[in-house]
């Protein structure tokens, strides 16, 4: 009856419609940019403005080049740590995810059954005031625990945590299980730091352990390790897949999946056993060697080698060359690192690998992380107290997993089963739990037992489809976020076009969405500038100061070198606080589960066309992508007469998926890995809906019970012939 | 042909990841069709039985010959070699869209835009260049293997590059004692050292265009490329790097 009363071309099916066709013709053109056309040295005399890329979180420095008011170029700045002047294939595109023709311009609200893809237009008002109404009622009803919150990794994400907390949830999905939990957490019992700094200018001698850095691109660091590599650095590459990076390594070895653990603790053997540490930097700051010691004298290359299927003497070259390089020698701790139920102990392994041989400060050193350097911010009153637990079970369960990281995979089954309690809303900003959780079904199951959903995004993604309404974001290119310090400079982005459509900044949508809940007083800028200018105060400066050169120079300041946040203030190869935790405080051997005869383990990783799940409807990387495919070691394809090119039927313990085979010598035979990020649901993303299948239909979930993350490589599969 | 510039491409095929930056910068800079592409990575097969395999990727495009069939075929004069600075340019304002040169080219570096009617290909960025910048590949090239320059100024990055080579290697495409001396050189080129690398049907090819001398039989230079059927000799041209620091003409 009531959809009756809307006229026909109100309602946006999306996918079946052009969105963006529609949606484009009900608004004037998009007005010349407010940001000014600073600089002249480009060939069409149009000048560039200087901003940051969004297209992974890597965060290079842009110079964005604009005619006409639209964006026709993106170029590195060289003045960015991040970028040196270059921006990877992702970074290149960035411009066409501001013009996908299937961006969100306008807001819009569910008009048909969840999952049918059908959505009537709303002005803003209208959208944000059913929003905050849906998440009013589940407060008043249930309690604000009952809302749900999660969003990642974005520059506005200070404002989306002043949301949840002035709302007073304590339900915090960032995906950070999904990716480096192991690894942040192994770097906080040791050295009391997120993640130490990494510095390749002298390095000699480099372990990569499935840190595939030539396809999971970080543009400075990539470009480092093949500055590296050129100046005759040796490069040891442990992967079960000959990637990219173990072409360009100069050592591959396809080590058997989740023994990178024994890998490490076997080196650890041998330098200690043969006297090869640097005893001198041991001795003054680290903690525990002696137990460490006593502990892995069973852990000799002759041990690892027949778990790892790396010869002894390979494992102990390696350990001789490594400490031989020392401290120009690097094991790096990997990035996304939940693998196995071992990757903590893992990640504790490299870090205290790296502590024997004293590289701190010549090619580990300490990280700045993300604090404020400086930076001044709107005035904010104390929160509401939060007496409910946390669904994901942080801390009262997983006492050592950070309240910023939490367990995603955990609060949504949390959500599932109604344990502890059963919450109602889901307000999620630019993220896909859809496809990054493991478990795609049990995950829509869970966004079924939602009262409301509200997704803000540039794109109908798959989480958004599923919504109750979708705000839509102003692109990267066209919003200003809050600054983000990074050494001694904080860094601006800024819109170098005008948002298409009525998309808005995220700073805005929260600022009114907050409003409209009553927590204005949690968001007190009139408007970006605003709160730029806020930021800047302290320093004396304005955003009319900085806008220019796209950043602010922040106080100088070197982290003490000799410092570390830990509670004895030393490196801590044995960790006090794991032994309080009553966890192993010094790693110890733990076999992962294994693949039944006839099945897979299933691998996951990284294409350097793509980031995540969020680019796969970029025209330009659709453009240069490879063919999403499962890899599978060709005599193991022989084995079950299997060809290149040949359909099968991938299936685990929860799911099942229908993709072609590559078949091909660059895997181990008792590995199949299928290219990430594909198998999108949300038939309003015309380029990706239908391209290739969904890992997250595959994983098991898991959760590990000191850094909470997820093991994305611990399924196994069977393969047969579709 | 000699020119006062030479601007040409050195490639450090140690250096290149593959990361397709290189491909989306270009399509980008110029306004490249979503269905065409104007330079390419070649993946070569994965050599070696495993685990000891080998694997090389070879960026290219257009060669900037000094000896282009390309120009030879045009009949519209469109395309040229810029006797400034030795680019193989396509004046698209005179481009009859015939696609002789497409089909002449031993490289498959250029395509016809059906939309526009004219033919496209590399032209070194040659709107960048003249304002400072470097071409948009070779800006932004993640891995630091492509570089462009003056291969006749000594002192360019090109050809200090070439100069430090450990090994250069060019795909020249050779026939009846002449060769197309192009003007891409791929350095430090290890895993490309079998002159057959770039397997038939990808790098260099024969070109597919025969013309037909009835129609056409004014145009003589091109008919000497395209008369000639039967197998073509492919070859890869080695240098050493005694050779390139004596020649400056980089000739055999």
């Amino acid at each position: 009856m009531e959809r009756k009363a809307i006229s026909r071309r109100e309602f946006l099916k999306l996918g079946s419609l052009s969105l963006g066709a529609v949606a484009a013709s009900q608004f004037i053109a998009p007005q010349a940019a407010r940001a000014a056309r600073l600089h002249t040295d480009d060939p069409n005399g149009d000048g560039y403005i200087p901003t940051m890329c969004e297209m992974c979180v890597w965060r290079c420095g842009v110079r964005a080049r604009v005619k006409d008011g639209r964006v026709v170029k993106l170029e590195g700045n060289p003045d960015n740590p991040h970028s040196k002047g270059k921006l990877c294939a992702r970074g290149q595109s960035g411009l066409m995810n501001t013009y996908d023709p299937d961006r969100v311009l306008l807001p819009l609200v569910r008009a048909g059954k969840r999952g049918e893809g059908l959505f009537r237009k709303a002005s803003w008002d209208e959208a944000l005031d059913i929003t905050a109404k849906g998440m009013l009622k589940i407060k008043e009803r249930y309690g604000p625990e009952a809302m749900v919150f999660s969003s990642t990794h974005n520059l506005s994400q200070v404002q989306f945590e002043n949301l949840l907390n002035g709302f007073g949830s304590p339900n915090y999905g960032t995906q950070r299980s999904l990716c480096f939990n192991a690894m942040i957490v192994a770097n906080l019992m040791t050295y009391g730091m997120e993640e130490p700094g990494r510095d390749y200018s002298q390095v000699k001698y480099i372990i990569l352990t499935g840190r595939n850095l030539t396809e999971a691109i970080s543009t400075s660091e990539t470009g480092e390790l093949m500055d590296a590599l050129a100046r005759g650095a040796k490069v040891v590459y442990l992967d079960p897949r000959f990637t990219k990076t173990a072409s360009k390594a100069t050592e591959w070895c396809p080590i058997r999946p989740g023994t990178d653990l024994a890998f490490h603790l076997a080196l650890i053997n041998v330098i200690i056993s043969e006297n090869r540490y640097n005893k001198q930097f041991v001795d003054a700051y680290t903690t525990g060697f002696d137990e460490l010691a006593a502990s892995i004298t069973d852990y000799t290359p002759e041990w690892a080698a027949p778990i790892t299927g790396i010869g002894a003497e390979v494992i102990r070259r390696i350990a001789h060359e490594f400490s031989d390089a020392a401290p120009y020698a690097l094991a790096h701790n990997g990035w996304r690192t939940s693998n196995f139920i071992n990757s903590f102990p893992t990640e504790r392994a490299i870090t205290i690998l790296n502590a024997l041989v004293g590289n701190w400060g010549v090619t580990m050193f300490p990280a700045a992380g993300e604090g404020s350097g400086g930076l001044g911010k709107p005035p904010q009153p104390p929160y509401p107290r939060i007496s409910a637990l946390r669904l994901d079970g942080v801390p009262w369960k997983y006492p050592f997993v950070p309240l910023k990281l939490g367990i995603f995979q955990q609060m949504r089954d949390a959500i599932l089963e109604g344990q502890p309690y059963q919450a109602h809303g889901w307000f999620i900003a630019r993220q896909n739990p859809v496809l990054s959780l493991p478990d795609r079904q049990r995950t829509l199951q869970a966004l079924g037992k939602m009262d409301f959903i509200a997704v803000v995004d540039i794109i109908p993604n798959d989480t958004a489809w599923f919504a109750d309404v979708i705000l839509p974001e102003a692109s990267y290119l066209e919003r200003y976020d809050p600054l983000l310090p990074m050494g001694d400079k904080a860094w601006l982005r800024q819109p170098v076009i005008e948002p298409r459509g009525e998309a808005r900044s995220a700073l805005m949508i929260y600022k009114e969405l907050g409003e409209r809940l009553g927590l204005g007083d949690y968001f007190q800028y009139k408007d970006e500038i605003d709160y730029l200018n806020q930021e800047l105060a302290p320093l004396g400066l304005t955003f009319e100061d900085i806008r220019t050169q796209g950043y602010a120079q922040l106080p100088s300041g070197e982290p003490d070198l000799d410092k570390w946040s830990t509670p004895s203030g030393k490196i801590e190869i044995y960790s006090s606080t794991l032994e309080k935790g009553k966890f192993d405080p010094l790693p110890k051997w733990q076999e992962p589960p294994q693949p039944k005869p006839g099945t897979f383990y299933l691998l996951t990783g990284k294409v350097g066309q793509h980031t995540q799940f969020g680019t796969q409807n970029n025209q330009l990387l659709h453009k240069y992508q490879d063919d999403p495919r499962l890899w599978m070691n060709a005599e193991a394809a022989q084995n079950l007469d299997l060809r290149d090119g040949d359909l099968v039927l991938v299936t685990s313990e929860v799911g099942e998926v229908k993709v072609a085979i590559h078949a091909t010598t660059a895997i181990r035979s008792d590995c199949v890995y299928l290219t990430p990020g594909f198998g999108h649901l949300s038939k309003g993303l015309r380029t990706a809906y239908g391209v290739g299948a969904s890992d997250s239909v595959l994983h098991v979930t898991y959760v590990d019970p000191i850094s909470g993350g997820q093991a994305l490589s611990q399924t196994f599969v069977s393969v047969k012939k579709a | 042909m000699a020119t006062i510039k030479r601007y040409g491409f050195v490639i450090d095929v140690s250096r290149c990841i593959d990361c397709r930056a290189c491909l989306v910068a270009c399509s980008v800079e110029n306004n490249v069709p979503l269905d065409h592409t104007r330079i390419w990575v070649h993946e070569l097969d994965i050599k070696g039985e495993f685990p000891n395999l080998s694997r090389t990727f070879v960026p290219y495009n257009c060669m900037h010959c000094e000896e282009p069939p390309c120009v030879e075929v045009c009949v519209s004069g469109a395309t040229y070699k810029d006797k400034s600075n030795g680019l193989v340019l396509v004046d698209q304002e005179a481009c009859i869209g015939c696609g002789y040169c497409v089909e002449a080219c031993p490289y498959g570096a250029r395509y016809l835009d059906q939309n526009r009617g004219v033919v496209d290909k590399c032209n070194g960025c040659i709107q960048r260049v003249e304002a400072g910048m470097q071409p948009a590949c070779v800006a932004t090239c993640v891995g630091g293997s492509r570089m462009f320059g003056d291969l006749n100024d000594p002192n360019s990055e090109v050809s200090i590059a070439l100069k430090n080579a450990r090994s250069i290697i060019r795909l020249d495409y050779e026939k009846d004692g002449e060769d197309t001396d192009p003007n891409i050189y791929y350095i430090n080129a290890e895993g490309m050292e079998d002159p057959l690398v770039l397997q038939s049907g990808v790098l260099p090819h024969d070109p597919k265009y025969t013309l037909p001398e009835s129609a056409w039989n004014k145009v003589l230079k091109p008919a000497m490329f395209a008369a000639v059927g039967g197998a073509f000799l492919v070859q890869a041209v080695y240098f050493t790097k005694q050779l390139i620091e004596g020649e400056k003409e980089f000739e055999e």
